[in-house]
Parts: structure tokens; C-alpha cells; sequence
């Protein structure tokens, strides 16, 4: 019997594997974007505080998505990409 | 850009899946689980735990 | 979600229905109820039957791949659908397509909502969809596998696997299957299609990231203003994502209810607007971290309330279900729209 293969699909054009660069984390801006769940401001700014014994926390800026169930939006995704060279982000709860 | 996702270990095979999805290399700071609900004493391990990880990347 | 097979026909070997089931449920294929192997001659009596549809479709979160209408069939097929349902079935997956929907948010949360479909037009009584007694329930074919069918996409096509990908704290019975049809017959309203501006003879799915069913019992009211009040009451709930994220819902009155409301002069848009200004939330129900997160996000009580709906508009009012004083609320997942497609036939 042959069948249909029922999660079969397409990869879209265009998506190839992304790699990312290098960081100097000591002196490149770094992006702290949270995901506006509860905690996760105050676990970057915990971070925020913690990089701030090694490094400037100059360069070291807060984004949050609008709220926890959207996406963020193309500019805040943009923005991140042009300006900073490093980015934590508070997602995964 | 380099992108390290923080995620609870409850969380981080979403964050796998998504990011096998998205053809993207997974980089995890992984704490426990949960992050949401826990008072400043209780954060203050996760935040240990995440800058265990970070410190190892900043030198 | 890990496939293990990437061709899109795969041959399974001389194998009954039994061992097809477990073969199926071990590729991660089933929601844990058994499934009709989709043959190649079975999916093509599918495909075959949307001639007319020949829009690609975008791809599907979370695993963002673009399906072939092949795949899509498959799954029709494995849900029980009849070769007829699938034009709904595809309907309902371009509306959850579109971006206001919010797919992806949907289906990755830990928030308990499934995919609702509610139907709209002559297809309901062409496919015999179930809009009486028992419409959300167990029981009639079309309800039951076209709402099937549209989770099986999801999972299998879009990988939102339970667990993984899928990371509902709960879950909930209406991730199983959750479509009806509008009782027009019995509805002393305009045709919700219509009230969105379609056209009575158009076939519509409207889709919204919904929770189960939340029963409004009101058998004393006899009254409009009874039952706006009790229906109202049943909406101002603190714990629900509407409370948190102002989203959309759909009350489904009961014929009955139905009526009264209309004979005392209620119309779909005043029970909108009435619902929507009745079920706001005095501040004293909402704990205190509640009050400081939301005015951390910049929301702020109007008069000392929250109002669990965006604007009257958030409210979709339908009729449905048989005989007796029940209506249902559904809060939604919040972020998210009610989102009508049109069915190609």
C-alpha cells in the first residue's frame, strides 16, 4: 500500500540555514529583549546587572514584544539586527 | 547577529524545534523551570544560573 | 517535529488497518484516535474535489512549511472527512492562515484554545453540518472530521505536536475537533456571514482561536434583559485571556434564547454593544500583581473596570443548537481575530 505522506511540505525559497558572527561581548551593543511574560524583564535586568561587573552596561538597551502572545513586530526584529551585535532573549516560559 | 535564547528546561525543546524549523543554530542558556510566578529571592537563582552560562561566553 | 519520512508517498507494504495505526502513530502522525490511511487513491478523490482552489497556500506555523494539496488531502483523508468536506476543511486553513489570526501564537502557547469553525452558508445543509441539537457535541460525521481534519494539518503538516511544538499547560477537548454550523433557519438575525458582508448564498468558514465552550444556563429569564444580564455575567470572567488581552469571542445563543432576545426588540449589534459594556470587570475581582502587570503594560482601568472585549465588534453573536435555555460563551485566545474565508467550490 503506498500513502500519502500527510506532513509532507515544502521548505519556503529562501530559507537557507542563517549563521551567526562573532561577539565581543565585552564592548558590543547587546539587545536584552524579553518576551513580556512575568519575570522576564526582571531576569535581563538581573543579567543586565550581572554584565555591568565586567563590561560598560552602555550599549546594553530593553526591548519587549507588545505582549507574550504576538509576535514582535518587523521594526523591533529590524532594529535589533542593524544595531546590535548580540542579543538575549527571554522566550523560552 | 548572535542570538542566546533564555529558556526554561521545560521550554527548550520548543525553542529546538522552532529554531530546527527556522534553520537557525539553537543557543540555549537553559534555567529551571519556572521563571513566571517566582518572587526576587527565587529569580535570583535563575538569574545565577543563566549568568553561569553567559560568563563562560564574555570571558 | 522530527519526520522521519520526507518523500511525499511513502509505501507502507500489504499492512490492515491495525498495523496502519500503529505505523501512523509512531511517525507522530495521530491525535491518539485511530485514522484512515490516506492511499494515493483515496487523497486523490480529495484533491479532485477543489478543482477550483488553486491558490498556493502560505506556510504553517510553527514548522513554516508550505504544504502540497496532496498533504493537506492526507489528512482529510486520516480525519474521516468525506472527499465533499475537504473545500471546507481548506477554507478554514486560509483563514487561520492570515496574519491576524496569529497561528503561530496559537498553536505554540500554553493557553488551552484549539481551532474553531464555525460555517456559514448553503454548504451547512449540502454536508449535513450539524447547527441543531448537540451541534458542538459528539455525533454527526461533518462536525466531527472537518474540524479533525484542520488539526491534523496543523499537527502534521504544521507541527505543532503536543509537548514539543504544541506547549499547551492543558490542552483541551476542542484541539480534538471543533466545528458547527450557524442555525440561520432558526436565527431571528441576519446570517453572520452576512452581518460580515458576505452573501446569504456564499459558503463561509469563520475561524478563531477558541477555547471549549463555556455553558450559559438561563431557564428563569424570560426577558431580554434577563438574559443579557445572566450571558453578560457569564462573559466577566478574570481568569480568561480576554481579561488579559481584550480579544474576541463568540456567544452562541441558543434558538431560544435567541428568540426572546429579538422579540424584546434586541438585535445582533445592541446585544453587541450591551454584552460588551455589561462584562467589564470591576478592579476589585483582579489581584493586585494583575493590576501592577497590566499597568506595566501600559492598560489601565476605565472607571474602575476592564473590559474583556477590545469593542463590541470583539463579540461575535451566532445561533446554534436545538431545543432548550442554553447559550455558550467562547473566549478566544486573545491575540488573535475571528477570520472568515470564503469556500471555493
Amino acid at each position: 500500500m503506498r500513502i500519502v505522506n500527510p506532513s509532507f511540505g515544502h521548505v519556503p525559497a529562501g530559507a537557507e540555514t542563517l549563521k551567526t558572527g562573532t561577539v565581543d561581548w565585552k564592548r558590543d551593543p547587546i539587545l536584552l529583549f524579553s518576551n513580556s511574560k512575568p519575570n522576564a524583564k526582571e531576569l535581563l535586568e538581573g543579567l543586565k546587572a550581572k554584565l555591568g561587573t565586567v563590561r560598560s552596561t552602555e550599549g546594553i538597551d530593553f526591548v519587549w514584544k507588545p505582549s507574550a502572545s504576538q509576535p514582535a513586530t518587523a521594526d523591533q526584529i529590524d532594529g535589533a539586527a542593524r544595531h546590535y551585535r548580540a542579543a538575549l532573549l527571554a522566550l523560552g516560559d | 547577529m548572535a542570538a542566546y535564547v533564555i529558556a526554561t528546561e521545560t521550554f527548550k525543546p520548543l525553542i529546538l524545534a522552532q529554531a530546527k524549523a527556522r534553520k537557525v543554530e539553537p543557543r540555549i542558556l537553559v534555567v529551571k523551570h519556572p521563571v513566571g510566578g517566582l518572587n526576587a529571592k527565587e529569580l535570583e537563582d535563575r538569574i545565577e544560573t543563566a549568568w553561569a552560562s553567559l560568563k563562560g561566553l564574555v570571558g | 517535529m522530527t519526520d522521519k519520512i520526507d518523500a511525499e508517498l511513502v509505501e507502507v507494504g500489504d499492512i490492515d488497518t491495525e498495523a496502519w495505526n500503529e505505523f501512523a502513530t509512531a511517525q507522530g502522525w495521530s491525535d491518539g484516535l485511530p485514522m484512515i490511511a490516506p492511499t494515493e487513491a483515496k487523497v486523490a478523490r480529495f484533491t479532485n474535489s477543489v478543482k477550483t482552489d488553486n491558490e498556493t497556500f502560505a506556510p504553517i506555523s510553527p514548522r513554516q512549511v508550505v504544504p502540497t494539496l496532496q498533504s493537506l488531502a492526507a489528512n482529510a483523508v486520516m480525519a474521516g472527512c468525506k472527499p465533499e468536506y475537504f473545500p471546507v476543511v481548506l477554507a478554514g486553513l486560509r483563514a487561520v492562515l492570515e496574519p491576524a489570526y496569529n497561528l503561530h501564537g496559537t498553536l505554540a502557547t500554553t493557553h488551552p484554545c484549539g481551532q474553531l469553525m464555525v460555517v456559514n452558508g448553503p454548504i451547512r445543509t449540502a454536508l449535513d453540518i450539524n447547527c441543531g441539537s448537540n451541534c458542538l457535541g459528539q455525533g454527526r460525521r461533518a462536525n466531527a472530521t472537518i474540524g479533525r481534519a484542520l488539526q491534523l494539518i496543523l499537527l502534521n503538516v504544521g507541527g505543532a505536536k503536543p509537548g514539543d511544538m504544541d506547549r499547551a499547560t492543558h490542552g483541551s477537548p476542542a484541539k480534538f475537533a471543533y466545528c458547527f454550523g450557524e442555525n440561520e433557519e432558526e436565527s431571528p438575525f441576519k446570517p453572520f456571514h452576512v452581518r460580515r458582508g458576505f452573501r446569504p448564498d456564499e459558503s463561509v468558514v469563520t475561524t478563531m482561536a477558541a477555547e471549549a465552550p463555556h455553558n450559559i444556563n438561563d431557564h428563569a429569564s424570560n426577558t431580554g434583559e434577563g438574559l443579557i444580564a445572566t450571558i453578560s455575567g457569564t462573559m466577566s470572567q478574570v481568569g480568561s485571556n480576554n481579561a488579559y488581552l481584550q480579544g474576541p469571542s463568540f456567544v452562541v445563543l441558543g434558538p431560544e434564547h435567541a428568540q426572546t432576545l429579538a422579540r424584546d426588540g434586541w438585535t445582533a449589534e445592541s446585544i453587541q454593544e450591551a454584552l460588551y459594556e455589561r462584562s467589564k470587570i470591576h478592579v476589585s475581582r483582579i489581584s493586585k500583581e494583575n493590576l501592577e502587570s497590566w499597568a506595566g503594560q501600559d492598560r489601565h482601568p476605565v472607571n474602575d473596570h476592564y473590559y474583556p472585549a477590545g469593542s463590541p465588534d470583539h463579540i461575535n453573536v451566532v445561533v446554534a443548537g436545538g431545543p432548550g435555555k442554553h447559550s455558550m460563551f467562547i473566549p478566544s485566545f486573545g491575540n488573535t481575530a475571528a477570520v472568515s474565508a470564503r469556500v471555493s467550490l
